[in-house]
């Protein structure tokens, strides 16, 4: 219930915020109380900026997140039920590359390269939390594929599709989402530390994530400047993980 | 597989993973935008200047052939100088290593109790109050990037109350002369791993005191304390063990963030100037110390997991 | 040079231009050269202590050659270790420094420069095959030293030492600016045969102590200076690349001076006890570059379109958070030879539209290339395009990559964000607004420009100088591809016992970043 409420205030401000914000207002000082949430750091009203920052932040959270997930799962099953060794080798070395170097050494560079932008961020985020994924699921998955049930199914000689995705796939389902919620938070995290460290979304973009960065300069003139948008992607974060535990929680009572 | 077999052929394969690293490291600095003569010009961009320091930096030659020169280096144990000061860039990574180094140690040392014993103690009131409060918390500071929490935490322990340094300025890198100054930066790094590591100690043991093994032990009146500690953790730890390896990745994520605020000159910030710096030498022999880091720590964690439990098929 | 008077110049200065930026009163007092409160206040000089001071920095690859300073830490520990011959005064006129005078001969290609009598830090004089030495490495072409272009006109093999305290130079053309190339940025005078800096040896107020690269650079006073011996003790250099933690170094009490910190900073800790606040006004001039020779900004309707519908002051009061003045399209407010006689242009929206009708530029769209590079960059890129909006103009931001961007907006797109800190004016457009301009980002070439110019460095008459100075200023002023809105003030904080840092001193001149007349009270 309460993680509900966390998730949905949140959403909500995401996909409505900039249907009633309507269009953003003139400028005035940075840093002064003006307006319900006062100013930002150039002058602009706070709250506008917050029905406005939604958007990017959850869409490419959300977006890298699910990105990563289509791409890493079906490699990680493969890698699993695949009965040739070199083929597992060959799925998941190239992997085990990207883990050997630092996640926010990648991020560095690749938005240093790419053109700036939403899209190019997404991919750059999805990039750094593939090989989790597939790991994970392959991790998952071996078990299953290699068990005496699958032994069975393949004497039954029952199609691939079936044993994989139906047998194997469905035998993951619980771990991965587990594992997505805090994948969900880590691809939140890179998007505001992408922030902090001056890459991705433009510095002045209405952007929950870059509001926090930029803005905390002012904290102590202005501190909802902050912590307005601080909290929302707190609340985010808070609201995906207890609800994904609510879910499995009911699965398992079932 | 015997262990020797297994270690052997992890060494050889952790060989080819810092080249591969490397390999990598290095097409992404050439695909940067501009390199070292650019940038050493700043706002003086003379194109005859940039020409002229290219030139003397030797970065006129084929990226090929650059990398070739510092691969055959490497394997000589060279990491070669940096371009920007001319100074061995080995010297580079012991000046820089100490405070990094006494960061992550001390980091690990405090996390694993820690998180374990948050974990156990949420395992045990599974569902209840407790666990549902442990959970948002560790939830919530994972979602919390370390500079916002880092630049909280300075404001009120460091500026307004006044209880710890606000930052590492003037230590020298000796951050064991002024203890104090470890405090925020520890808390800091410890927020985020701390959350997936008693995550999946609470999995861990719930799963363990649900299987058959610790219901057979309480059926024979092993006390409650005991069946938790002596036969359900160490059967939680396996997992937890591998978590820990992927836990020096992130360390490092933290501290490029954690060194920038608090100003610790570590290898954290020295990455980030070399990145700025397009000092490829530099970057490359930081990414190859990190690279055998990981392999080193991911191996030692894949042994320690196999002797815990052979038969879960950590190894294939 | 008498401190207390300087900073008594600076007090009233502000107080004229109605700076934004409110002091503490502490920091006022410290500043008018008032006895202080006992125990509060810097009071009157006195000597003795560790100033700790902390700078952005390099990282642990930066060196203390002074030939490659480049950043504002590299620039002010050169300060305090070594001379130049002349430096920048704070209307960034010349003022002498080791050299005493100079005098041309009647065509201005031959000048004859005496030094004073001043003495390394190991006892050794300055002598002329010393400076020789410097500029000789300074202008080594394989080496590609930031200051090589300012010494250009230098013709090192027929210049000489007529004896060991006197220097005739020699030029390739007449040029009467003759001391700015003495004063420009890096031509610092090292001990002849010098080419390793490990522990350095100068002749500046400092002398080198230790070092640790990217952490710490401790300084001893050096009693024999020529100028005075400096009020510090010791002067120790650390680095904090983010502002946020330069400031709070300040208010934890782990330094003593916080170098270029923000507006809000400034703001923020207005009243607070810990922290002075001195603002040194006309530091960083702020604007955009339009190319005029390639579309859109090759038309000039459009480029006075342009200056027409800037809202300079709302700029100055978001960007910079009220800390600064307004711009008038020309470089170097306050500085000498600024044609202050000039109008001041302000926001007329209609003319403006009228303009762009006349261009046929009605709904254009040009990308306003930018990045984070210095602190108000985007944000001034994105208040302008917000200007534009209203006379139907549809700027876009671009946000580059910052560690490459001076070289991309050199020869790339048609309008950029642009700043510079204080130079001369006569530098300001010989390296970016002749035609042979090795930095000329506006792409301003004209022939009669070039011919102005030649004529105010090759006059020996000062009217006839200024003159040409002001004809070049008004032909920018109304056609020129620089669009200057601002001049930012530059804040550095203290620790409220410190004194003695001058406010009348624009980023880049003598007094700005200089310690040997700081004291600790």
């Amino acid at each position: 219930m309460v993680g509900a409420v966390l998730l949905a205030v949140p959403l909500l401000v995401a996909l409505v915020g900039p249907v009633v914000a309507g269009e953003p207002g003139g400028r005035g000082r940075p840093f002064v109380g003006d307006g319900p949430l006062g100013t930002d750091f150039v002058g602009r009203d706070v709250l506008t900026q917050v029905l406005l920052g939604g958007r990017t932040v959850v869409g490419v959270a959300v977006a890298a997140t699910a990105l990563a997930y289509l791409v890493g799962v079906p490699l990680g099953l493969w890698a699993a039920t695949t009965r040739r060794r070199w083929l597992d080798e060959l799925l998941m070395r190239p992997l085990d590359l990207i883990l050997a170097i630092p996640a926010l050494l990648l991020l560095i560079m690749l938005s240093a390269t790419v053109p700036r932008g939403a899209v190019a961020l997404v991919v750059i985020v999805a990039l750094i939390g593939l090989p989790e994924v597939a790991r994970i699921s392959r991790a998952a998955a071996l078990p299953l594929a290699h068990g005496p049930a699958m032994e069975a199914m393949r004497s039954y000689r029952e199609s691939w599709y079936r044993r994989a995705v139906g047998y194997v796939g469905r035998g993951v389902r619980r771990v991965l989402l587990a594992d997505a919620g805090v994948r969900f938070i880590g691809a939140l995290y890179l998007v505001a530390t992408a922030s902090f460290l001056g890459i991705g979304v433009a510095p002045d973009a209405a952007d929950w994530a870059v509001m926090v960065d930029r803005n905390r300069a002012g904290l102590a003139l202005q501190p909802w400047a902050v912590v307005a948008p601080a909290a929302l992607v707190v609340a985010l974060a808070i609201g995906v993980n207890l609800t994904t535990d609510h879910l499995l929680a009911a699965r398992k009572a079932r | 597989m015997s262990l020797h077999r297994y270690v052997g052929h992890r060494l050889l394969l952790g060989l080819g993973q810092v080249v591969g690293v490397a390999t990598v490291v290095f097409v992404l600095t050439e695909a940067l935008p501009g390199d070292a003569a650019v940038v050493i010009a700043g706002e003086q961009p003379d194109p005859a200047r940039i020409a002229a320091v290219r030139e003397q930096l030797e970065l006129d030659r084929p990226a090929v052939q650059r990398y070739l020169d510092w691969l055959a280096d490497l394997l000589r144990g060279d990491l070669g100088v940096s371009l920007v000061s001319g100074r061995p860039v080995v010297d580079v990574l012991t000046g820089n290593a100490a405070p990094t180094v006494l960061l992550a140690a001390v980091t690990l040392l405090l996390l694993v109790p820690v998180a374990v014993g948050v974990g156990m103690l949420a395992a045990r009131r599974e569902g209840g109050r407790l666990d549902r409060a442990l959970s948002a918390v560790v939830v919530g500071l994972y979602a919390v990037p370390e500079f916002a929490l880092a630049v909280l935490l300075v404001a009120l322990f460091g500026v307004h109350l006044g209880w710890f340094p606000p930052t590492a300025v003037g230590t020298g890198g000796n951050l064991l002369a002024q203890p104090a100054v470890l405090v925020l930066p520890l808390v800091v790094l410890l927020a985020r791993p701390i959350c997936s590591l008693s995550r999946l100690t609470r999995a861990g043991m719930i799963e363990a005191a649900g299987s058959a093994y610790v219901a057979h032990a309480r059926r024979l009146g092993v006390p409650g304390h005991r069946l938790w500690l002596g036969h359900a953790l160490p059967n939680a730890l396996a997992p937890v063990v591998q978590q820990l390896a992927r836990t020096t990745d992130w360390l490092l994520g933290g501290v490029i963030v954690v060194e920038a605020v608090f100003v610790i000159p570590g290898l954290g910030t020295a990455l980030v100037d070399a990145v700025t710096a397009r000092d490829v030498p530099t970057i490359q022999g930081l990414c190859v110390l990190v690279a055998v880091v990981t392999v080193a720590v991911n191996l030692v964690a894949d042994v320690v997991a196999f002797r815990l439990a052979p038969q879960t098929g950590a190894v294939r | 040079m008498n401190p207390p008077s300087l900073r008594a110049a600076g007090l009233s200065r502000r107080a004229l231009l109605g700076g934004a930026v409110a002091l503490s009163t502490a920091a006022l007092a410290g500043c008018g050269g008032e006895p202080g409160t006992p125990g509060t206040g810097p009071g009157s000089p006195r000597r003795g202590g560790r100033l700790r001071a902390v700078f952005a920095g390099g990282g642990a690859n930066e060196t203390l050659d002074p030939h490659l300073a480049n950043l504002f830490n590299e620039a002010s520990r050169a300060k305090a270790v070594f001379d130049k011959l002349a430096d920048y005064g704070s209307d960034v006129s010349i003022v002498p420094r080791l050299a005493s005078t100079w005098e041309p001969n009647t065509d201005l290609t031959r000048w004859r420069v005496t030094l004073r009598e001043a003495t390394f830090h190991d006892g050794r004089p300055v002598r002329a095959a010393d400076v020789l030495h410097s500029y000789a490495r300074i202008t080594d072409p394989k080496r590609a030293f930031r200051a090589r272009a300012s010494l250009a006109l230098l013709d090192l093999r027929t210049s000489r030492a007529v004896d060991d305290r006197r220097i005739e130079f020699a030029l390739t053309r007449p040029y009467a600016e003759f001391p700015n190339l003495l004063a420009s940025f890096g031509a610092y005078v090292v001990p002849e045969g010098t080419d390793t800096f490990d522990r350095p040896v100068g002749s500046g107020p400092f002398r080198f102590e230790s070092f640790q690269p990217g952490r710490s650079l401790l300084l001893k006073r050096y009693e024999d200076h020529w100028d005075g011996a400096p009020y510090l003790d010791e002067l120790e250099y650390l680095i904090g690349n983010e502002e946020s933690a330069r400031i709070n170094a300040l208010l934890g009490g782990q330094v003593e001076y916080a170098h270029d910190i923000t507006p809000t900073s400034a703001r923020t800790y207005t009243g607070d006890d810990r922290v002075n606040v001195v603002a040194m006004p006309n530091s960083t001039m702020q604007g955009f570059t339009m190319k005029v020779d390639r579309p859109p900004f090759d038309d000039r309707d459009l480029r006075e379109a342009m200056f027409l519908l800037t809202d300079r002051q709302q700029l100055v009061d978001t960007v910079l958070s009220g800390a600064g003045q307004i711009g008038n399209d020309l470089y170097g407010k306050g500085y000498q030879h600024y044609a202050d006689d000039i109008a001041q242009r302000s926001p007329d929206l209609d003319r403006a539209r009228f303009l762009i009708r006349r261009a046929g530029a009605e709904g254009l769209r040009v990308n306003l290339d930018t990045a984070a590079v210095a602190s108000g960059f985007v944000e001034a890129a994105s208040t302008f395009a917000e200007q534009a909006r209203q006379v139907g103009l549809t700027v876009v931001p671009t946000t580059g990559n910052k560690d490459t961007y001076w070289r991309d907006i050199l020869t790339n797109g048609s309008l950029a964000s642009y700043r510079s800190g204080a130079m001369p004016i006569e530098t300001h457009i010989s390296q970016r607004l002749l035609t042979d301009s090795t930095t000329n980002a506006t792409r301003w070439t004209r022939p009669d420009f070039d011919a102005l110019y030649v004529r105010a460095v090759s006059s020996t008459d000062e009217g006839v100088r200024r003159q040409a100075y002001g004809d070049m200023q008004r032909m920018l002023h109304a056609e020129g591809g620089f669009l200057i809105w601002g001049f930012a003030d530059f804040l550095v904080a203290t620790a409220p016992r410190v004194g003695g840092v001058a406010a009348n001193a624009p980023a880049n001149t003598l007094d700005w970043a200089r310690f040997d007349k700081v004291w600790l009270g």
